[in-house]
């Protein structure tokens, strides 16, 4: 097979930037799962996160500001063999889309969902994000953001997502192996990816992070959801964990339904006939 | 004009006034009577003043009338509101003991000693009522014991089912000797013959059209549809959602769109209103998809239960910016299947968002009509790209002469597709290109320029005539019956019936409408909002708008009382 997915779409990121990275680290993630172009779709949000899908050569269904979990479902209930990776940023997924994380974590929607989080809107150009300290300085917050930061994995290891990670685009490798392991994980998949922005944050920095990045213990039971939520109860001016907080196997969104077993419905729909409502006209007699 | 009977069963939420219309409404099915049931309820659980009217006849109804031939009351208040509407030869049944207080010589009470020691509570009062009137209306108490075994043999014990079958057999045996008032019509009994409000006939009409994937978030009175679709789709092969909002619903149903099922969403105004943006992106991304809305009582929260029709503008322009769009109004309950299996091959060949636009009227309204004939269905899913030698991207919005550019599925093509919500060039890459950006606007409208020409006009009854009333969805049957009641008086209307709104084939309309010297406008709102778009959109001029926001159907007095206003004459 090709491993390349190479697009012909010229980047509109700023050199330097953490996408950069989480790109390398999926085309990689990519080529050592084999997966084929068409048997994917890039289910994407807006911002900049959100334009890494034009940088591949794939299915891309580049949606609206916050919307790329609904699409993501709405795609597995269409066809449930897809793969189908969620990609955005920490606005889109945290703020705009906040409730449809909560959501298809709890269906445990089999999704793998990167998450660039740099605690920043970039786009829009430099307004606090969900992620952001309350005393983060932006032109809007002048006496800093304000509220508490939202730390998406306590998120959604609360909300029912069965595999809960952060990674940080200053240490690929781990990056890439987070991501395989999300993609190969059946269930809703987290991988909240720390990723500098280099023009809009001047306070978490690359430096800032690598100096609070710690990988996890070795000793971590990724199976124990009290343990994983301890984890995720760090303090960032401390440290910051990375590595794979929370793995577990439950029934993934679509084992109770008949119609989501066996052919996908995209494929069973070039079969469906009109003749297929008679048997339902009894029920008005 | 038909010959009909009209019962009203009203109390309060919580008495039965449901399951006594549904045990009424499938007894007189059964008996080979055409059928018209609607609906006029609070949005609570107990209490307050429901009541539904059945009317039946031997002629296909399509409207409600207020003068009641039998009422059914549950409780006093039911008499006090409804007997004024009660005609002198008609007749009212109420439980003795609710209706004390009451001195009128229509009024039958029924002893409160009469059935079984187990039926004393007022959860019998409706099956009493009933079967008491199925004895001044001649009917066989059979039917309704066998109604009464099939609607409720899965919902209650096998001893509460006896119960209810002893009641009607000691009501029976109890009044037999009562005069019989003989129907003037007689019933035309056909097997084949359904009993469905508008919202099943769309369901169905999803199934036939092979629908897969639906998403909603629930508001009354579009919930429905979500419930056929969701207990025939394990079965059927259609997948379900209930979201966590309309905002999820259209996105999902766009995700499921892209991915190769046909796939809708349904809801009421203010959820339609959550959907804005997404609406956008269907227009944009050139993505097919059904947009079901159940009008009722706006704005915001409105009145949940009742019905309007002041949706169209808002739908007619829903979402920033210009995009081709499709807006189709069902009149009645068959129209309302036929038309849905045409809005799913209306958006595949289109790629546009298409609106089916119901209102609580209709969607809650029980119609018997003529088993749906599926000949008349067909499935069209539009231009697919032939398939590649070798994978690549698919010129997903190739620009071409009917604005259309073939489209392929995701994994099931050897095509990679990309569906982009922001102006894109023509393999769906982020664009702002100004030659681009026009090409590929030009070739969005040029869609919807294309789509009106295809369109049907309206629909005309009664010409030749001076005075033309136009009107679309619930208010269709009330109108046409008011209509022919006027002939008999000397009065002459004709009327047009629309149910493509938006886009509108301007040629057409213009030469249709030509012959009439007044054009009235007859519909569920304030503004009239048909007549605002056809003069927007053509050189139609509308003389005058009957508008009606009470959240209340148009009942045939209504139309009739408006019409007769219109002439001058008074009422």
């Amino acid at each position: 097979m090709s491993c390349k997915y190479e697009s012909s779409f010229a980047s509109q990121w700023c050199p330097g930037c953490g996408n950069f990275g989480t790109l390398e680290s999926l085309k990689t993630a990519l080529c050592n799962l084999k997966i084929e172009a068409r048997d994917f779709v890039i289910a994407a949000g807006i911002g900049q996160a959100a334009k890494l899908g034009f940088s591949l050569e794939c299915n891309l269904l580049a949606g609206l500001h916050g919307r790329a979990l609904p699409l993501a479902l709405g795609l597995k209930m269409a066809n449930h063999k897809l793969k189908v990776l969620a990609i955005s940023g920490d606005g889109c997924f945290y703020a705009e889309g906040g409730n449809h994380l909560l959501h298809n974590a709890r269906r445990n929607l089999n999704v793998t969902m990167l998450a660039s989080d740099n605690r920043v809107f970039g786009l829009t150009k430099g307004q606090a994000a969900p992620t952001a300290a309350a005393d983060f300085v932006t032109k809007i917050h002048p006496e800093g953001a304000g509220a508490q930061p939202l730390e998406p994995t306590l998120i959604a290891l609360s909300a029912g997502a069965t595999f809960v990670a952060k990674a940080f685009t200053g240490n690929p490798d781990e990056l890439t192996s987070i991501i395989e392991a999300a993609i190969e994980h059946q269930g809703f998949a987290l991988v909240d990816i720390l990723s500098p922005c280099i023009s809009f944050n001047k306070t978490n920095t690359f430096a800032w992070f690598k100096k609070r990045i710690t990988k996890i213990n070795g000793n971590h039971d990724r199976s124990n959801l009290a343990a994983a939520l301890s984890l995720a109860q760090f303090n960032p001016e401390e440290q910051i964990p990375t590595g794979i907080y929370y793995q577990v196997e439950k029934p993934i969104y679509g084992a109770r339904k008949r119609a989501l077993n066996g052919d996908p419905i995209a494929l069973r729909t070039q079969n469906y006939q009109p003749e297929r409502v008679k048997p339902l006209f009894a029920n008005y007699r | 004009m038909p010959n009909s009977c009209n019962i009203v069963i009203a109390g309060a939420a919580g008495q039965g006034v449901e399951s006594a219309v549904a045990l009424a409404g499938k007894s007189l099915l059964k008996a080979g009577f055409q059928i018209f049931i609607t609906a006029d309820y609070q949005s609570r659980v107990r209490g307050g003043h429901n009541f539904m009217r059945i009317r039946f006849s031997d002629q296909p109804l399509a409207a409600a009338v207020v003068k009641i031939d039998y009422l059914l009351a549950l409780n006093e208040e039911s008499l006090e509101r409804h007997l004024p509407n009660l005609t002198t030869a008609g007749m009212a049944f109420a439980m003795a003991d609710t209706c004390a207080n009451i001195a009128d010589p229509r009024l039958q009470p029924i002893p409160s000693t009469i059935g079984p020691s187990a039926a004393k509570s007022e959860t019998f009062s409706g099956i009493k009522l009933l079967a008491r009137l199925f004895i001044t209306l001649g009917l066989s108490p059979e039917i309704l014991k066998k109604t009464v075994d099939k609607q409720f043999a899965k919902k209650l014990s096998p001893q509460l089912l006896q119960t209810n079958i002893d009641t009607i057999s000691e009501i029976t045996n109890f009044f037999t000797d009562q005069a019989v008032q003989p129907l003037p019509f007689a019933p035309v009994p056909d097997p084949q013959r359904m009993l469905v409000n508008g919202n099943d006939a769309i369901a169905l009409g999803m199934v036939a059209a092979g629908i897969g994937v639906y998403t909603a978030y629930p508001m009354t009175p579009s919930t429905s549809v979500m419930n056929v679709l969701a207990g025939c789709g394990p079965e059927m092969g259609i997948a379900v959602e209930q979201v966590e909002d309309e905002i999820a619903a259209l996105n999902a149903a766009l995700g499921a769109s892209y991915g190769g099922a046909r796939a809708a969403t349904g809801s009421s105004g203010a959820g339609i209103c959550l959907m804005a943006e997404a609406i956008g992106l269907a227009g944009i991304g050139e993505i097919p998809i059904v947009i079901f809305n159940a009008q009722r009582s706006s704005p915001a929260t409105g009145m949940a239960t009742r019905t309007e029709q002041a949706d169209l503008l808002f739908v007619a322009h829903v979402s920033h910016g210009d995009f081709p769009r499709l807006i189709i109004a069902p009149s009645g309950h068959s129209e309302s299947f036929y038309l849905t299996t045409e809005a799913f091959n209306l958006a595949d060949y289109w790629q546009i968002p298409v609106f089916i636009l119901s209102d609580q009227a209709l969607a809650s309204s029980e119609c018997s009509i003529n088993e749906f004939d599926l000949e008349q269905v067909t499935i069209d899913r539009g231009e697919i790209a032939a398939e590649p030698q070798n994978p690549g991207m698919l010129q997903r919005y190739e620009v071409t002469e009917s604005g259309v550019s073939p489209r392929a599925f995701p994994q099931l093509s050897k095509w990679l597709i990309s569906c982009d919500s922001h102006e894109h060039n023509e393999i769906g890459q982020v664009s702002d290109d100004i030659a681009n950006r026009n090409r590929q606007h030009d070739k969005r409208m040029r869609k919807l320029q294309n789509l009106a020409k295809t369109l049907p006009g309206p629909k005309i009854i009664g010409a030749p005539a001076d005075k033309l009333l136009i009107c679309w969805g619930s208010t269709v049957g009330p109108v046409l019956e008011a209509r022919e009641k006027l002939k008999t008086q000397g009065q002459n209307f004709a009327v047009a019936i629309f149910e493509y709104l938006y886009p509108l084939n301007r040629e057409l309309i213009e030469k249709t409408l030509a012959p009439f010297k007044e054009i009235h406008t007859i519909e569920g709102n304030y503004s009239g909002q048909l007549g605002k778009l056809l003069q927007m959109e053509t050189t139609i001029r509308i003389t005058s708008h009957i508008g009606k926001t009470d959240g209340r159907l148009f009942t045939v007095e209504d139309v009739e009382k408006n019409l007769i206003e219109l002439v001058g004459g008074k009422p």
